[in-house]
């Protein structure tokens, strides 16, 4: 698989404070991608950056192109970032908050169309919330205004899906669909997928590759075809403190280990 | 399919109110006329063609372009109580009115350019302003319009301490309060080609006005340039109120309520909503014109009218609201 966006010597940050230090890592087509760490350790701010919301020092390039350079349209057009701060203010059917998403493919004064209604429909149903497709975005729960974004995130099919925490509202079985679906959807339309989460065992279950943040630092980059427990568990300690990893049929799960 | 026809019934109603009370306004007023008496020279003739049939379309126009100016202002800042003030267009607009009843005598002309040049450079001034800060976002030319307005209300003040209490200082609060009464069809050629080419450029640009509803970052990740489409927008927003408000004074509550009220009837805030808001923005306007010439020995300035029929509805959408989210 092709290499879609390469990070070398990244710095972020915020007032000229840096909140992230010279970062180094690629992402590829057809790869799922969870960055873990701790609250304050640098997740939103390098998707923020990698998206281009962000200014920042080094280099990031998707598909060869930095990604500064780009129009905000350009990038929109390859990269589908979902961030954290979500939704619309004012009553809008679900169907309508879905077609915004194919803004960066139509002309200024151009409106959407049938083909794209259509699209934005399969869409929801990938979602599994087809059936929101005519209600008040505003009067939906959290979590399926969360599976409506992630709806739009995908309506364009962008190479690259950038997800800030899209898991935050989910329940259990809605987290498992959700992280199944991603992961399916890189296996089956090639895209590539970075994503920041909190929940350590559901990106050991579905990423391909963990990105691992500790203050603004890149600690680990795990393959986890190939990376064992106690890898796992020494790398994962440096964020939560001290863990252990089970294996169990075939899972690798995180628990609180005990303090020495 | 039973909401859309929902959504077809509501929009007949209202554009059969709109040209109900369209057609009451040409015919309603100190002077009556009857439909059979125009045509010839007569006297019912002229009043119709030279004063009301002008003051009726301006009260339509006022209608729609505030209530839909009003829809871009509350859909661009996030804030269901947005209108032109939040930025400084009326305090701007009632300065230069203001000036040119000081200083240049007065004329309807002076008045009505005065007010237009007056509401777009506070626009402009907190548009640069914003620009100035370095930082991005709706909240900034909201803080910037909020500055604009203070200085726009102080200067205003300043006019009016040194305006002679008994022509200008008359002249200024009449103006402030807003009027059709003394409209003509030269006032209203001289305005509604700035007024229509705003609202035209809102209606194409309505997708924008949508995206830039949402949060700061979600639009420029959705491919919008947030800060040049949000000056276009606020321009031609200004572009639309200026060219209404410098001919008429100012006009309280329209701009809120019909926006509202339509956002009520379909629960929508695309654009058809925003369509359907001038219409009921227009009809609203027409009846309260209606009303202000009528109620009274004498003309009510039609403010008066607009805030009392306002006021009680933003009270019962609020208790509205508030039963909604329990």
């Amino acid at each position: 698989m092709g290499e879609l966006l390469r990070v070398e010597g990244l710095s972020a940050g915020y007032s000229g404070k840096k909140v992230l230090e010279t970062m180094n890592f690629s992402v590829n087509a057809g790869e799922l991608f969870a960055l873990l760490g701790a609250n304050g350790s640098g997740k939103s701010t390098l998707l923020r950056a990698v998206c281009g919301l962000l200014p920042y020092e080094g280099s990031c390039r998707m598909e060869g192109r930095e990604i500064r350079k780009m129009s905000e349209r350009e990038r929109a057009r390859r990269i589908s970032c979902l961030t954290q701060r979500g939704g619309v203010q004012l009553p809008l059917s679900v169907l309508d908050v879905v077609l915004m998403g194919f803004n960066p493919l139509l002309g200024l004064l151009e409106n959407p169309g049938k083909s794209h209604r259509q699209k934005a429909r399969e869409s929801l149903a990938l979602a599994g919330v087809e059936e929101l497709a005519e209600r008040d975005f505003l009067t939906l729960s959290e979590g399926q205004r969360q599976m409506v974004l992630l709806a739009r995130a995908f309506v364009r099919d962008c190479p690259l899906l950038v997800l800030d925490e899209p898991d935050s509202a989910l329940d259990f079985q809605n987290r498992h669909r959700m992280m199944a679906l991603l992961s399916r959807l890189c296996r089956e339309k090639g895209m590539g997928i970075l994503l920041c989460s909190h929940d350590a065992n559901f990106a050991m279950e579905y990423a391909d590759r963990l990105l691992l943040l500790h203050q603004g630092n890149l600690v680990g980059d795990l393959s986890m075809g190939t990376v064992t427990v106690p890898q796992l568990e020494s790398s994962l300690s440096q964020l939560y403190g001290p863990v252990e990893v089970l294996e169990h049929r075939g899972l690798r799960i995180m628990i609180k280990g005990e303090t020495r | 399919m039973e909401s859309r026809n929902h959504q077809k019934i509501i929009f007949a109603a209202a554009v059969l109110v709109m040209v109900a009370a369209f057609g009451i306004s040409l015919f309603v007023g100190r002077y009556s006329i009857q439909w059979g008496e125009i045509g010839g020279d007569t006297m019912s003739t002229r009043v119709f063609f030279s004063l009301r049939l002008p003051r009726t379309c301006m009260a339509l126009l006022a209608g729609v372009g505030l209530s839909v100016a009003g829809s871009v202002y509350q859909s661009l800042f996030r804030n269901p109580l947005a209108a032109p003030d939040i930025i400084g267009a009326s305090s701007g607009a009632s300065a230069g009115a203001a000036a040119a009843i000081l200083w240049l005598g007065g004329g309807a002309v002076a008045t009505a350019l005065c007010a237009f040049a007056g509401g777009f450079v506070a626009v402009l001034l907190a548009l640069a302003l914003s620009a100035a800060s370095g930082r991005r976002g709706a909240i900034t030319v909201v803080l910037s319009g909020i500055a604009v307005n203070a200085v726009a209300q102080a200067v205003l003040m300043l006019m009016k301490l040194t305006a002679d209490p008994e022509k200008q200082l008359a002249s200024i609060e009449f103006w402030v309060m807003g009027s059709f009464g003394d409209m003509t069809m030269d006032k209203l050629l001289g305005a509604a080609p700035w007024a229509l080419a705003g609202l035209a450029g809102l209606f194409l640009l309505h997708r924008q006005v949508l995206l830039l509803g949402l949060d700061e970052e979600e639009a420029r990740a959705l491919g919008v340039r947030t800060t040049l489409m949000r000056r276009c927008i606020l321009l031609l927003a200004t572009l639309v109120t200026g060219a209404i408000i410098s001919v008429t004074g100012l006009i309280s509550f329209i701009g809120l309520i019909a926006p509202h009220l339509a956002r009520l009837l379909t629960r929508s805030s695309r654009f058809s909503t925003t369509v359907l808001s001038g219409i009921l923005g227009g009809a609203l306007l027409l009846i309260a014109d209606c009303l202000a010439r009528s109620i009274g020995s004498s003309e009510v300035p039609v403010s008066i009218i607009t805030s009392l029929l306002g006021a009680p509805f933003l009270f019962w959408l609020m208790c509205r609201k508030g039963e909604d989210h329990g």
